[in-house]
């Protein structure tokens, strides 16, 4: 067993230094997967997985009613000598409107509760809490 | 129309309450029509009871959906922030009494085993 020993522990080492040269030639393995070139100097951040939201619970219990309704919309109709001569001559209606109504409300608020259906809606802000809306009737009526 | 009795508001159904809603706020708007055209004085007196009543159907409204959420949520883990106590934003961020009760092993064996004792003693 001693020279068999012998003749194991010489070829082993021997083996084992061939391996070990072997390896500092190609490297570590874990290593294997080739370093990633960079072509550019700058990094951006690569794509990563975007969830989409599931909440836990909602944050506001029910969502809050609409509170720019038709009826808060159309506050009332103007009715001054010049508001009048609108009426007759140019056939529009004149309305007291709510700040925060745009045109495209107003048409569909006047629609909603008068039954009219506006050519045009022009609209000025008369003070700074409220708003004045113009409404060109169809010529028909 | 009679006055609004909210006791009665409070039966009604939430579809009845929005139409009954409806219903006043048409009402109110022909109110405004007349008060800018010059209407009787029984007309612009009625203004103010149908805004009272309009705020009444409005809140008989809201108070049955929160009391309906809270139901919803009783036995939940979260509830939604306006479900939750409002109190002060320092008050909210206190230790709760269940964390404030919390002691280590070793301060429960401590008084476990060396409890405060009392004495009296005897004249």
């Amino acid at each position: 067993m001693a020279p068999k020993a012998d003749a194991s522990k010489k070829a082993d080492p021997k083996a084992q230094a061939a391996k070990a040269a072997k390896a500092v030639k190609s490297g570590p393995t874990f290593n294997r997967k080739a370093k990633k070139i960079r072509t550019k100097v700058t990094f951006h951040r690569p794509r990563t997985l975007k969830k989409e939201r599931n909440p836990k619970y909602p944050r506001i219990s029910a969502p809050p009613r609409n509170k720019l309704d038709h009826y808060q919309i159309l506050k009332f109709p103007l009715t001054t000598e010049s508001a009048m001569k609108k009426i007759e001559d140019n056939n529009t209606l004149v309305f007291i409107v709510d700040l925060r109504a745009d045109k495209k409300k107003i048409k569909a608020a006047v629609k909603k509760m008068y039954d009219i259906q506006a050519k045009k809606v022009n609209t000025l802000i008369r003070a700074r809490w409220n708003q004045e809306g113009l409404c060109q009737v169809d010529s028909r009526l | 129309m009679a006055r609004i009795k909210v006791h009665e508001l409070r039966q009604k159904s939430k579809a009845e309450l929005l139409n009954q809603l409806k219903d006043l706020k048409a009402e109110l708007a022909l109110l405004r029509v007349a008060k800018v055209t010059g209407g009787a004085p029984n007309k612009l007196s009625k203004i103010k009871v149908v805004r009272l009543s309009i705020a009444q159907v409005l809140t008989v409204i809201s108070q049955t959906q929160k009391s309906v959420l809270r139901e919803a949520y009783k036995n939940k883990k979260f509830l939604p922030l306006d479900l939750r106590p409002k109190k002060t934003r320092a008050i909210r961020r206190r230790l709760t009494k269940h964390q404030q009760s919390l002691k280590t092993e070793r301060e429960k064996k401590r008084e476990m085993y060396f409890p405060k004792r009392k004495y009296a003693i005897k004249v």
